[in-house]
């Protein structure tokens, strides 16, 4: 069924190149090809991605409760609504704190993970194996996992087996948020799940320094260790981290599955934008217009959010430099 | 920065010494320890009885009920073995659909001369944040529209066009080395012929690394196939393993054994491709 | 074709064009697996929506009944997860839309003209029904939908354990929360409640005299004794005598079963598996009262049956759903007791059914009569989820009453509004 297109896709083509013909009509015209090229693409894009988020839009300014072709205008309510009496706004906030937690701890972890895994002689493969495979596992096993053998509250889980070994009482981890245990479940999972893939981006960046850098930085007598990470592996990685950074706060941002599996949406505090926005659309009283209204202001701070993070680190001058 | 940069032999080490050397590996392994603490957990458990997993005192090592395997195959309720062939052709299809479709993408976009080629790559990097759990519903009112419910056409299809990864491929194509492909217009290869003997011959290390996050996001998708995927016989494995969370009366082994069973064909993936994963990324834009 | 080849386009590059073609062609062929049989029947296709329920065999059950019914092909989607309701509903705006679906009483449905009129199919029979499950289907006369089974939830408790520790059967909160204290051990929890409390989120206001909204659709959940009983929740959340983070929930029979607590809220479907783990060690009691004015109370959940409105076959659906569930009463017995017990709401098969007759079903059946509250139609799941935040902030999190109790009122408020005007 598939044998055709891995054909296409994945078969180098014969190195025997066909008589030279002067490059002439549509094959050379850019335009033409252009539209060629990305016109599949943009296509699907149009039809499977765009007129979706054209319809939210639209919807944002309409009373639709159990239908998604409403016909009652109500202007800017939803929009009102979704801001004044909602958990919209509190998840928002507690989003941009986890966000400015999660970010750079993942950050840290990763090119922590990427420096030691480049710097084994031997079987380093095998490390960098072990730390990429939580990438592997989908969210919804994750989740089982921490739930229930790692963070269970009951006798049989782990953490709480460990911590009876020195005489503690069992901690109900997830259900009471006093402490606010629940974050050290969430943080441990996203840093497995997450870590080994911003290492994987950080290891690509670190075989792409020059030796010669780290050499003539130990001629001009800059000590091995610090030094050398601070000014030149780390400048050399600027470009790397920022878009590390990029794609971790969008992840923040739109946070879903492990909340949503281990905090729950029977709480009040915990609750992610897209789990507030989940339950005024999806999940109990079926209002789109609401949950449309709050999708387009979780797009325009995401975007924001982005455009601010590119002037300050400079997201594309990658693309310039080449 | 000496521009004239001695050679001094080899590329050189850091040579910390024996003690250095050893510390470092202390502290891989027990960072590698923590990593695996959740892969034995799972395969643990997926080998014991219930009764071993929910009793008072911790097992360290499990009877291996290696009978739960066979369990999990026949029980009735939940036909995981079917699942999983669903996903299988899911994953894979998705994986090649998206590659061909938004490597071309991304090449048009990264070298192909056209006047709005900018403003067409701003509108696609504009679509990725808009977060799709919310356009969702009227993306699934659309794709049932069309009579995609409970099919692999549904499945598979709207998740071909993927904005984040014809951005990849698009970062990636700004640095192919441009000689290569003029040597091809040399020899009177137009645009089309060019992208398919030259540029993806020479880029096999990038498609794989793609078609590995790929499969990884196929495989592991939850929310989409849960509505899509409403007659059993549709489902994927991630559906069939939240189907074990429900059933009345859990059995821990046989959600393990499905948990360890499910994440066992992206371990195979992930050993053949890791390798084309670094070098892969290593060629990207990303690195900048 | 000739066109084309004038264009330069070399052979070899436009066999790749075909073969991305063909690939799209393939991914578009085999996709019509849809599971649905046809064949059989007189043609017309219906649908029905069901969550997964736990207990073995309903599947298959539901999928028998199904399949006697001759006038019509009907195909069941069970819906698996906790993600029933994103299913049913998304599934309700499209064109795949189910003809019957399963769900609970809303008032909402029946106002967006979701849900059919099932009056005329009612009404022969309405008085074999309980009263009370004619009235949570009712508005402005009309009957909007079928319940098929009541599932009282009340507290399951183990006999030895409650012996051993000399506790007495509780009967007021305080007493309750005395009782779990005693109750545990290292190893054991006194009493289970649900990972999240949003079990007993209704209970707590009927037992402490109040109601959810009264007659005239207002808000009659904020009352003092509510605030107390809210405050003495929260001693017993932070006592460390309560089981949390339990594997399982309270839909669950596992954490009694299992021994992880003494006392657990449930439904009565989970009555055979328990009896069948721990034999006569089990017994029940309802929620106990809370504060002076309190009284026992019993939630009677349950779920229903609907037809949808805007489907295609709606007389066809409907004609399915009268001969299910008004006239196959076998089936209706079936479907009640043979898998976890449910209570039927047909006096007329409540009072043949055997098996609910003696020993604890009766007793169940009991406080189900004695002390039950059924679901009020206005009283929607908007207003419980603003509700189960009041739990959440101030039972969960040491948040004031009072202000959670306000925050609720102005969500509620502006629903009731939307509702009513």
């Amino acid at each position: 069924m598939s044998t055709t297109t891995t054909r296409g896709v994945a078969q180098p083509a014969p190195a025997k190149a066909s008589p030279a013909r002067p490059r002439r009509g549509l094959r050379g015209n850019p335009t033409v090809n252009f539209w060629l090229f990305t016109g599949p693409f943009l296509i699907g894009l149009a039809i499977f991605v765009i007129v979706p988020i054209g319809w939210s839009i639209w919807l944002s300014f309409f009373d639709a409760r159990y239908t998604v072709t409403p016909s009652h205008f109500i202007g800017l309510d939803n929009y009102k609504q979704i801001l004044t009496n909602s958990g919209f706004p509190d998840s928002l906030l507690t989003f941009t704190v986890f966000a400015a937690f999660i970010v750079p701890t993942t950050w840290a972890l990763s090119l922590g993970l990427a420096l030691l895994v480049n710097q084994l002689r031997f079987m380093r493969a095998f490390f960098r194996s072990v730390f990429f495979l939580p990438t592997a596992v989908s969210y919804v096993a994750a989740a089982l996992i921490w739930k229930m053998s790692i963070f269970s509250g009951v006798r049989f889980g782990l953490a709480n087996t460990v911590i009876g070994w020195f005489g503690a009482d069992t901690v109900a981890w997830m259900s009471n948020p006093t402490p606010p245990w629940y974050w050290l479940v969430i943080v441990t999972l996203r840093l497995w799940i997450q870590s080994g893939f911003y290492m994987i981006l950080f290891l690509a960046a670190l075989q792409n320094i020059p030796a010669e850098l780290y050499e003539a930085a130990a001629i001009d007598g800059a000590k091995r260790g610090w030094q050398t990470f601070r000014y030149i592996t780390l400048p050399q990685l600027r470009a790397t981290s920022t878009a590390v950074i990029l794609l971790l706060l969008i992840a923040a941002y739109q946070a879903f599955d492990e909340f949503f599996n281990i905090v729950g949406q029977k709480a009040t505090w915990a609750q992610t934008p897209l789990m507030e926005l989940y339950k005024t659309a999806l999940g109990t009283s079926q209002d789109y217009g609401a949950g449309s209204a709050g999708a387009v202001i979780l797009s325009l701070l995401i975007c924001l959010v982005t455009l601010v993070q590119g002037k300050f680190m400079g997201f594309g001058r990658g693309d310039e430099s080449k | 920065m000496t521009t004239t940069a001695p050679r001094v032999g080899k590329r050189r080490r850091k040579d910390g010494g024996v003690l250095g050397n050893a510390g470092l590996y202390v502290a891989v392994g027990i960072a590698a320890l923590l990593f695996l603490i959740p892969f034995y957990l799972i395969l643990r458990n997926a080998l014991s009885t219930d009764l071993e997993i929910t009793g008072e005192n911790w097992k360290l090592l499990p009877s291996f009920q290696w009978g739960n395997i066979s369990e999990l195959f026949d029980d009735p309720t939940v036909e995981f073995g079917h699942s999983m062939v669903n996903s299988l052709v899911v994953a894979v299809l998705t994986t090649v659909g998206t590659l061909l479709v938004c490597s071309l993408a991304g090449y048009g976009l990264a070298r192909i001369p056209y006047r709005h080629a900018n403003k067409v790559f701003y509108a696609v990097l504009a679509t990725l944040m808009v977060p799709t759990a919310v356009t969702f519903v009227p993306s699934f009112v659309l794709v049932s529209s069309l009579g995609w419910v409970d099919t692999y056409r549904g499945l598979i299809i709207p998740g071909l066009f993927s904005g984040f990864t014809c951005f990849l491929f698009r970062q990636y194509f700004l640095g192919f080395p441009k000689e290569l492909e003029e040597a091809a217009r040399v020899d009177g290869l137009g645009y089309w012929g060019a992208y398919w003997r030259i540029v993806v011959p020479n880029s096999l290390n990038f498609f794989a690394a793609i078609a590995t996050i790929t499969f990884i996001s196929a495989w592991n998708s939850f929310l989409w196939p849960l509505v899509i995927g409403q007659d059993p016989s549709s489902w994927t494995v991630q559906i069939a393993l939240s189907s074990f969370m429900t059933n009345q009366t859990v059995n821990f082994h046989l959600i393990f054994m499905a948990t360890a069973i499910s994440i066992l064909p992206l371990v195979f993936v992930f050993l053949f491709l890791q390798r084309w994963l670094v070098q892969g990324i290593a060629q990207t834009g990303i690195k900048g | 074709m000739s066109a084309l080849s004038n264009t330069n386009w070399s052979r070899r590059s436009l066999f790749r064009a075909a073969a991305g073609m063909a690939a799209a062609g393939t991914l578009a062929a085999c996709g019509s697996n849809n599971g649905r049989g046809g064949g059989s029947g007189s043609g017309t296709q219906l649908t029905q929506y069901f969550h997964a329920y736990g207990e073995a065999g309903t599947e298959q059950a539901l999928k028998r009944y199904a399949a006697a019914y001759k006038k019509a092909d009907v195909s069941t989607n069970w819906i698996t997860g906790n993600n029933f309701e994103s299913a049913l509903f998304a599934s309700l705006l499209t064109k795949k839309a189910p003809d019957v679906f399963e769900f609970h009483p809303q008032l909402q449905l029946v106002k967006s003209g979701q849900v059919a009129d099932l009056s005329d199919i009612i009404d022969p029979v309405k008085d074999d029904f309980n009263p009370n499950d004619i009235n949570s289907h009712t508005v402005d006369g009309k009957i909007y939908g079928i319940r098929m089974i009541d599932d009282p939830q009340f507290f399951y408790y183990r006999k030895s354990m409650l012996e051993k520790a000399k506790v007495e059967v509780p009967t007021t909160l305080d007493e309750l929360i005395e009782a779990a204290a005693k109750l545990t051990t290292s190893k054991v929890k006194g009493v289970f409640l649900g990972n999240d409390f949003s079990a007993i989120q209704n209970p707590i206001i009927w037992s402490a005299g109040a109601d959810t909204i009264n007659d005239k659709n207002e808000i009659a959940y904020h009352t003092d004794g509510v605030v107390g009983g809210l405050k003495q929740l929260r001693q017993l959340f932070t006592s460390g005598n309560v089981l949390l983070d339990a594997p399982t929930d309270f839909w669950d029979p596992s954490s009694l079963n299992q021994g992880l607590c003494a006392i657990q809220w449930g439904g009565m479907w989970s009555m055979p598996a328990m009896q069948q783990a721990l034999g006569d060690d089990l017994g029940i009691f309802p929620f106990p009262k809370i504060g002076s004015a309190g009284k026992l109370s019993v939630y009677n959940g349950g779920w229903s049956i609907f037809v949808n409105a805007k489907g295609k076959n709606v007389d066809a659906a409907k004609e399915y759903v009268k001969w299910l569930w008004i006239d196959q009463k076998q089936y209706q017995e079936d479907w009640a007791t043979s898998y976890g017990f449910h209570i039927p709401p047909r006096t007329s098969i409540a009072g043949g059914a055997t098996k609910l007759k003696s020993g604890l079903a009766a007793e169940g059946v009991k406080l189900f009569t004695d002390y039950g509250h059924f679901d009020n139609i206005a009283y929607d799941q908007t207003m419980q989820t603003a509700f189960a935040d009041v739990i959440a902030s101030s039972v969960r999190k040491n948040g004031d009453p009072e202000a959670a109790l306000d925050t609720c009122d102005k969500k509620v408020n502006v629903e009731l509004k939307k509702l009513f005007g």
